[in-house]
C-alpha cells in the first residue's frame, strides 16, 4: 500500500471547490480520529462482530472521503470478512486500519500547518 | 424553507451533509447522529426530504425507513439513502423498502445539489398538489354551502307561495317542518333524514298552487265536487316536484302526494296503506294535522293542545301511524318550544 498523499484537487473536485468545508472537514477528522481508532479496539477487545463491522464501515467511509484509495479499500476488503464471518488475522487488519488512519491525521495536520 | 432531516452516525458525515443542505439555500437542516432518536422526533415533526446512511447502531437506514413509513403522513416524503456503490444488495432492500434514491460514498457536491434539488422538487410539487386539493375541496364546499342554501331558500318561498293563497301562514309552514323533524329523531333517523324532512315538509301543499281560488279560499264547507278538486293539490304538487335531481326536492314530491293518506287506508290520492305510505309522509301527517288543529284559521277556532293530542291518539293506526304518534309525544317539549318560537303572523295580503 502506498503511503498516503492529500490528493487535494479530488477531494475539492467532490466537494464543489469549497476550501471552507475541506478546511471544516480536516478539523473534524483530526478530532475524531483517536476515537475511532479507540472504538475500532474496543470492539475487537470484546469480540463483538456487529459494533467492529459497524467500525470498519465507517473508516472506510472516512478514509475515502479524503481520497485515501489504498487505505478505503484495506478497509473494504476488512468489511467483507467480517461480513463473512471470517476473523482470521482480524487483528492484524485492525492494527493496519488504525496506522492508516493515524498516517492520514499525520498528512492533514500538515496540510493545515498544524 | 424546507426542513432536511439528516441521520448519520458519523459526525464527519453529518457536518459534511449540512455544509452541503446549507449550500443549497432555503434548507434548515435538522441533524442527528443517533436513528432512533430521529425517528422520535418525526413522530412530531415532518420534514421535506430526509438523508439517512446505511450502516449505524441501534437501528440501520433500511430498519429507519421502514418507521419512517409507517407514520401516518410519512409515505410520500422524499427519502436519500447514503450507501456504498457496492451495497447493490442493500440498494435494491432499500428501494422496496421506500427510498427514493441514493447518495454515494464518498459524497460528492455536483450529485449531492442534484440529487437533493430533484428531492425537494418533488416535494414541492406534493405540497402545491395539496394545497391546491385543500384549496378545491374548501371552494367546493362553500359552493356546494350556497347552492343548498339558495335551494333552501328557493323552497322556502315556492312553499310561502303556496301558502299566500292559502289561509295558512308562513309560521304553520315552519312549525310543521320542525314538528316533522322532532318525528323524524324520535323515530331514530338519522341526522341527514331529520335534516332533509326538515327542509322538504315545506312543500307538502305546493299543490295548492293549482287549486282554483273558489274553492281554496272559500270561507264554507266545501261541495263534494269541490272537495274532489282539492284533494287534486297532492297529485299537482307530485307533478311540480318530481324528476328533481335535488334530494331535497324530490322529497318534498313525495311528501306531496303521500301526507293525506291514511294508515287505514282511508286517505288520498292512491288509499295506501299502513307501512306502503312513504314514512315521511307519514310523519307530515301528524305534523301538519297537529298544526292546522291548534292554529286559528278564519273560519274556525284554535283547538287546545289536549284536544288535539286527544285527536292524534283517537288516531292511532286509523288516520296515523302509531310510531310517528308516539314519536310526537315523544318529543312534547320540543313541540311547546316550536309553537313558542314561530308565532301565527299576520296573514299577507296579495
Amino acid at each position: 500500500m502506498l503511503a498516503y498523499s492529500l490528493n487535494r484537487p479530488v477531494i475539492l473536485e467532490r466537494l464543489g471547490d469549497d476550501e471552507e468545508i475541506l478546511l471544516m472537514m480536516i478539523d473534524m477528522y483530526l478530532q475524531d480520529v483517536d476515537n475511532n481508532c479507540a472504538a475500532l479496539s474496543s470492539a475487537l477487545a470484546a469480540g463483538d462482530q456487529p459494533t467492529l463491522l459497524r467500525e470498519v464501515h465507517t473508516v472506510k467511509g472516512l478514509l475515502a472521503t479524503f481520497a485515501d484509495e489504498d487505505g478505503a479499500e484495506m478497509a473494504a476488503a476488512s468489511e467483507s470478512r467480517l461480513r463473512a464471518g471470517d476473523t482470521n488475522d482480524v487483528e492484524a487488519a485492525i492494527a493496519a486500519m488504525q496506522a492508516r488512519l493515524r498516517e492520514v491525521a499525520e498528512v492533514l495536520k500538515r496540510e493545515i500547518g498544524g | 424553507m424546507h426542513t432536511v432531516l439528516i441521520i448519520d452516525d458519523s459526525e464527519i458525515n453529518l457536518t459534511l451533509i449540512k455544509a452541503l443542505v446549507l449550500k443549497l439555500g432555503d434548507c434548515d437542516p435538522v441533524l442527528f447522529d443517533n436513528p432512533v432518536k430521529a425517528f422520535e422526533w418525526c413522530k412530531a415533526n415532518v420534514p421535506d426530504l430526509v438523508i439517512v446512511d446505511y450502516m449505524m447502531p441501534d437501528m440501520d437506514g433500511l430498519q429507519f425507513i421502514a418507521a419512517f413509513r409507517a407514520l401516518h403522513g410519512r409515505n410520500e416524503i422524499p427519502v436519500l439513502m447514503i450507501t456504498a456503490n457496492d451495497q447493490k444488495d442493500v440498494r435494491y432492500e432499500a428501494l422496496m423498502g421506500g427510498a427514493n434514491d441514493f447518495l454515494n460514498k464518498p459524497i460528492d457536491r455536483a450529485e449531492f445539489s442534484a440529487r437533493s434539488r430533484n428531492m425537494l422538487s418533488l416535494r414541492t410539487g406534493q405540497k402545491y398538489l395539496a394545497d391546491r386539493a385543500s384549496h378545491l375541496e374548501a371552494e367546493v364546499a362553500a359552493r356546494t354551502a350556497d347552492i343548498r342554501d339558495r335551494e333552501k331558500e328557493l323552497i322556502f318561498r315556492i312553499s310561502r307561495a303556496a301558502e299566500f293563497r292559502d289561509p295558512e301562514t308562513g309560521a304553520h309552514i315552519q312549525r310543521m317542518a320542525y314538528y316533522s323533524q322532532v318525528v323524524a329523531r324520535n323515530l331514530g333517523l338519522d341526522g341527514k333524514q331529520q335534516r332533509l324532512i326538515l327542509e322538504a315538509a315545506p312543500m307538502h301543499d305546493v299543490g295548492k298552487i293549482g287549486i282554483p281560488d273558489y274553492i281554496l279560499l272559500k270561507p264554507g264547507k266545501l261541495t263534494h265536487d269541490e272537495f274532489e278538486i282539492m284533494k287534486g293539490h297532492a297529485r299537482l304538487g307530485h307533478e311540480l316536484l318530481a324528476g328533481s335531481s335535488s334530494e331535497t326536492i324530490s322529497a318534498g314530491a313525495e311528501i306531496a302526494i303521500s301526507h293525506h293518506e291514511k294508515y287505514d287506508g282511508s286517505g288520498y290520492p292512491h288509499q295506501l296503506a299502513g307501512k306502503s305510505i312513504p314514512l315521511f309522509g307519514r310523519i307530515v301527517a301528524v305534523a301538519d294535522v297537529f298544526d292546522a288543529l291548534t292554529s286559528e284559521r278564519p273560519y274556525k277556532k284554535a283547538w287546545s293542545l289536549e284536544d288535539a293530542v286527544v285527536f292524534l291518539e283517537e288516531g292511532r293506526g286509523k288516520h296515523f301511524d302509531p310510531m310517528c304518534v308516539e314519536a310526537f309525544l315523544a318529543g312534547w317539549d320540543d313541540v311547546i318550544k316550536i309553537r313558542q318560537r314561530f308565532q301565527d303572523e299576520i296573514a299577507p295580503q296579495l
